[in-house]
């Protein structure tokens, strides 16, 4: 079924083609006709940007063979916003200040569309600032234009993040106080790629550098100085004002102005791209030009590299998962066993559970879960790591009352001694702790100079293991040969046959108690 | 343009004509064609358009000479142009009083 057809049994009548295509105007190719003349005040130069842009537009696709099929707009709120809305593109009319995020999950979702931001200074710089400097520093290959006339034209001329020092607003009465960005500099120090300025009165120009900054493949970032006749012409002087002779030609009037002040600078540091005002309040030099072409990967590619390292990285894994021994699995049923570890940082607590909780779930086949907490002191601090095991789900990941602890300081044992189940098997490595007189007597306690026998066998930092060695022979929850394929695939290939020797050592003393 | 020498290619020089379309309905009267075509072509006209604007008009006799701007300026999509051609030099009516900008 034909979308149309669906719409039509929705109860809805669809728009044929011919009711958007006018036929008037060779542009209107690209625009929603139907929807001009479009809603933006005489005199305002945001047409005239969307014109520009249109034009750019029909000369890619008719000079460099763009498909404008795989053209998206996106804009957020505000006067410019509302070009998404006049192209007959594909186009999204964002939240406030959204348009670069959501421009974002376009582009990365389908690198081959071309996706352009199209938004006002106050949506881009202000509300939405934060994305326009990050999707810079990422370096996104999107391109956004930014029309910038200086004020919230749409909610009736407040001062806005560009609205220049001392120039005049509807809520800045007697000169703004505050300072605005230049942005192609904040653009270009955020990592844009491609920084250029225009005023509309330049049309032509800004048409070649759209040509340019749409197909260059980083983050391009276009400023476009526009005319609000209605809401900064009121109130400053290069419109003006209201001086009832020029009321219906404030947007002229700022376009003649933008002809004697603008002057054309290509390839200078951006943070020299000033607009300055005279002491009358009127715009008395607007730097423009193509400030800053540079050349770095783009995200996409930069994704794409890192996917060549990703790919090498688990087709390693995948061979070490490939060559894994079979182990039979667990047959008996293993209820809930919970085992709390404690040291201090560095002798491998967290490598000693980790061990444990992947002899059970990979080569025992059961569940299990692994959790762990720092001191805030980190390495030689208090360390604790937790894991539990079971036949079935486990549904809660902390520990309640655990059956069996490995303990390997003194700092350690008194910190979790009070949680050992009554009845449970506390393990210690005996030289390390030491039990005072009011031990509890409710709980078995084993004991192995884990430290010593590393050390004998040649590196004091497999203690953890012989303590491993001991728990298994011990406690039992995890068979002998799942343990020791962990324990062997977990630990640096040079020292896999002394980690083998001290965990033997350490179940062998444990079968012995 | 009288000349005291001839460039050494004038008769390969052709200049294009353009031939001016108004959408009188589009227009808000910007005054931005008037003001910035390099031919000076255009004037108000009395036509007052449904949105209560004096759309443009062609002074009658001079030519376009097909250079595009008032399309891309316009912000109202109500210019184009339509291509009529070229034609040498001599034979192109300029505007006497438009000036180098
Ligand atoms: S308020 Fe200003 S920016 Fe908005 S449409 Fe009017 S002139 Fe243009
Ligand atoms: S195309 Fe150029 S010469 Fe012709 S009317 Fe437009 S601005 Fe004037
Ligand atoms: S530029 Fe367009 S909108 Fe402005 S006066 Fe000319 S035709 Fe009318």
């Amino acid at each position: 079924m034909s979308s149309s057809e669906r719409l039509r049994i929705l109860g809805y009548e669809p728009l044929t083609e011919s009711d958007w295509e006018t036929g008037l105007h060779p542009m209107d190719d690209l625009l929603r006709g139907e929807r001009l003349p479009h809603i933006w005040c005489q005199g305002c130069g945001l047409g005239t940007a969307l014109s520009t842009f249109v034009n750019a537009l029909q000369w890619l696709e008719k000079n460099q063979e763009w498909d404008l099929d795989k053209v998206a707009v996106v804009s957020g709120i505000g006067c410019t916003g509302r070009i998404a809305g006049y192209v007959r593109l594909d186009s999204f009319h964002t939240t406030h200040g959204r348009a670069i995020p959501f421009a974002t999950g376009l582009k990365l979702a389908n690198p081959e569309l071309k996706v352009i931001v199209l938004s006002g200074d106050g949506d881009l710089a202000g509300i939405g600032g934060n994305h326009l400097i990050h999707a810079a520093r990422r370096n996104l290959g999107i391109t956004v234009v930014c029309v910038n006339n200086f004020i919230y034209g749409m909610t009736g001329g407040q001062v806005g993040p560009t609205t220049p020092h001392e120039a005049r607003s509807v809520t800045s009465q007697y000169g703004n106080y505050e300072y605005p960005f230049n942005l192609p500099y904040l653009a270009a120090a955020s990592g844009a790629s491609f920084v250029a300025r225009w005023t509309t009165l330049h049309a032509r120009r800004l048409g070649w550098t759209l040509r340019d900054a749409l197909a260059y493949p980083g983050f391009s970032f276009v400023e476009v100085i526009a005319p609000c006749s209605t809401a900064y012409a009121r109130w400053n002087p290069d419109g003006k004002g209201l001086d009832p002779e020029s009321l219906r030609r404030r947007g002229l009037e700022i376009m003649k102005h933008y002809q004697e002040v603008g002057r054309i600078e290509h390839d200078i540091h951006p943070k020299d791209a000033h607009i300055k005002l005279n002491e009358k309040g009127e715009m008395a030099e607007i730097v423009e030009g193509e400030f800053v072409k540079e050349s770095r990967p783009n995200l996409q590619e930069a994704i794409d590299q890192r996917d060549v390292w990703a790919e090498k990285a688990w087709q390693r894994a995948k061979k070490a998962l490939d060559e894994r021994p079979d182990l039979p699995a667990q047959t008996e049923h293993i209820p809930r066993t919970e085992v709390q570890l404690g040291g201090f940082g560095g002798q491998g607590i967290m490598s000693a559970g980790k061990i444990i909780g992947r002899a059970a779930a990979l080569y025992d086949q059961l569940e299990s879960c692994f959790t762990q907490s720092y001191g805030p002191e980190a390495r030689g601090g208090a360390a604790g790591s937790q894991v539990i095991i079971a036949s079935d789900s486990i549904h809660h990941p902390h520990l309640v009352r655990p059956g069996s602890m490995i303990m390997m300081s003194q700092g350690a044992y008194s910190k979790y001694i009070p949680n050992l189940a009554p009845g449970g098997m506390l393990l210690i490595d005996s030289e390390l702790v030491t039990l005072p007189d009011d031990h509890r007597a409710d709980i078995t306690t084993y004991g192995i100079p884990a430290t010593r026998i590393a050390e004998e066998a040649g590196n004091n930092r497999a203690a953890n293991t012989a303590m491993l060695g001991f728990w298994t022979a011990i406690v039992g929850a995890v068979s002998q040969d799942a343990m020791r394929q962990a324990v062997i695939e977990s630990v640096p290939p040079k020292t896999v046959e002394l980690n083998a020797k001290v965990f033997d050592i350490g179940y062998e003393r444990g079968l012995e108690t | 343009m009288p000349h005291w020498r001839q460039p050494l290619d004038r008769d390969q020089i052709q200049i294009p004509l353009g031939i001016v379309h108004i959408i009188d309905e589009r227009c808000k009267g910007c005054g931005f064609c008037i003001e910035f075509c390099p031919q000076n072509l255009f004037i108000i006209s009395e036509r007052i358009n449904a949105k209560g604007y004096h759309p443009p008009e062609v002074i009658p006799d001079l030519d376009c000479v097909n250079c595009g701007l008032c399309a891309l300026l316009c912000p109202d999509f109500a210019i184009y142009i339509e291509d009529a051609g070229t034609r040498s030099p001599e034979t192109i009516s300029l505007n006497p009083k438009s000036e180098v900008k």
